[in-house]
């Protein structure tokens, strides 16, 4: 039976104790996620719209570098480094197209805990860009903020071997936008987190998919086993 | 299989419909949410696993253990590795009161098999998928979106989960609904002894020892043929009383 509200409920913060029915929040709660789902759906659409250009120059630009046989690296940290195992796996293992050889730097936990330990957080994608990159390879940076200073020091050790460096980033850019290591940088405008990400997710997807264009390779299927979704 | 012309389209507006209410979707998402949030307070723990797409598993388990707002509580969520073997795993690892959440088609043998134990481990089961949906009753929460492109459909994967995270904080302040279910159904089906899912765990003769919410029970097992470890019967008043799957 639901409470009556009393004029000194405000002296009790936690008078929510006495809550039972959860009828109301649920309403709530379900107006709530159609909000912020067509929320996400409108800043996908004006992201792809606003990057079209940049992604397609992007795209033409790794494009060269994977057909000259260079391979790409991708890091982020968090839900980043998810972004960047996507990425990595959706090249690899494409549902159709060309296999493309790109390795997510986040992965081994051998790997980031030894330089973790040693050196420090920072030079966790650097020291590997160091060992593996080469001129001709392409980083590739995932970051909300864009101000990782992780990021930075990864995109700093790609430019200085010639890689080709492209960042992915939320707000304004962040330091990832106004920096010279990072050739490209394709920003989702906006101060969400979550919303960042989804649109990221997006940008990710089509430029793969124009990777592939760029490549003439769209339309046949390199591995006719390879059926596996990203 | 052809490039899909939308992905490939991005110009595309966010396509028709994508943007409009997502119907009863949501509804299974704020109930979602309040079930994890029981869950959590009850001290719960979250088996995070998507054998297809790791990298979502390893997303919903940073959501929840490292939140991006300050000042939320950090959440145990735990990936179930990609490549493990998947049921046996779990089985290992989880304890009553916990919740395996997957994102995996319908498809997937492996989570199917998992959440098919959700009732005899005592968890919470949760499915995130797109494409033909489960059989009904599969999973206790199936968040499905209507989705055949598998790329938009893991874009949308990441706007599920991250609702998810935030319903399940809200929900968290709500502590009034939080409290264990008490049960108020004349018949119901938890307290009555009437066909309890149990995980056969050994046999010996025409008897078996199971697992159940409550624990390790010795039941008969003569009206069955004998069954495997592994397998999921219905147990009544110590007995098993129907074979519900065989093996794994």
């Amino acid at each position: 039976m639901a409470r009556k509200p009393e004029a000194t409920d405000f002296l009790y913060p936690f008078i929510e104790r006495e809550e039972r029915d959860p009828g109301p929040l649920m309403a709530d709660l379900a107006r709530s996620a159609q909000a912020k789902w067509a929320q996400s759906a409108a800043l996908r659409a004006r992201t792809i719209e606003e990057c079209d250009a940049q992604l397609r120059t992007v795209a033409a630009a790794m494009a060269e570098r994977f057909a000259a046989g260079g391979q790409a690296f991708t890091f982020g940290n968090g839900g980043s480094a998810t972004d960047a195992d996507a990425f990595a796996q959706l090249c690899t293992r494409p549902p159709w197209g060309q296999q493309l050889p790109v390795r997510s730097l986040a992965f081994d936990q051998a790997v980031l805990t030894a330089l973790s330990n040693d050196i420090g957080f920072d030079v966790v994608f650097s020291r590997q860009l160091e060992a593996y990159g080469r001129r001709g390879d392409i980083a590739i940076g995932f970051s909300t903020s864009g101000n990782s200073d992780n990021l930075l020091a990864g995109f700093a050790q790609a430019r200085k071997r010639g890689m080709l460096t492209v960042g992915l980033a939320g707000y304004d850019g962040g330091r990832m936008g106004a920096s010279e290591d990072v050739e490209h940088c394709l920003v989702v405008r906006s101060d969400s987190v979550h919303r960042v990400q989804e649109s990221q997710a997006a940008v990710a997807h089509v430029l793969w998919a124009f990777v592939q264009s760029a490549l003439g390779t769209a339309e046949q299927l390199t591995d006719p086993d390879q059926k596996v979704a990203s | 299989m052809t490039p899909p012309s939308e992905v490939i389209s991005p110009l595309t507006p966010a396509g028709a419909g994508e943007g409009a209410p997502i119907g009863g979707l949501a509804d299974d998402l704020a109930r979602a949410s309040l079930a994890l949030a029981r869950r959590f307070k009850a001290g719960g723990t979250m088996w995070c696993c998507s054998p297809s797409w790791p990298f979502h598993a390893h997303h919903i388990a940073v959501e929840f253990v490292h939140p991006v707002i300050m000042g939320k509580p950090a959440l145990p969520a735990v990936v179930v590795p990609a490549g493990a073997d998947l049921v046996s795993t779990l089985r290992a690892s989880v304890r009553t009161g916990d919740m395996v959440v997957a994102v995996a088609g319908s498809d997937d043998p492996a989570v199917a098999a998992a959440m098919r134990r959700g009732d005899a481990w005592g968890v919470e089961t949760l499915w995130i998928g797109a494409g033909p949906r489960p059989p009904a009753g599969a999973a206790r929460h199936v968040l499905w979106v209507d989705q055949d492109d598998p790329l938009r459909a893991s874009e949308q994967f990441v706007i599920l989960y991250h609702l998810l995270w935030e319903l399940t904080h809200v929900c968290w302040e709500h502590p009034g609904l939080l409290r264990p279910e008490v049960c108020t159904e004349e018949v119901c089906i938890t307290c009555s002894d009437e066909g309890r899912p149990a995980e056969v765990i050994s046999v010996e003769g025409d008897e078996a020892v199971v697992r159940t919410p409550d624990g390790r029970e010795r039941i008969d097992t003569t009206i069955i043929d004998t069954p495997s470890p592994g397998d999921l019967v219905l147990v009544h008043a110590g007995s098993a009383i129907t074979s519900l799957e065989s093996g794994r």
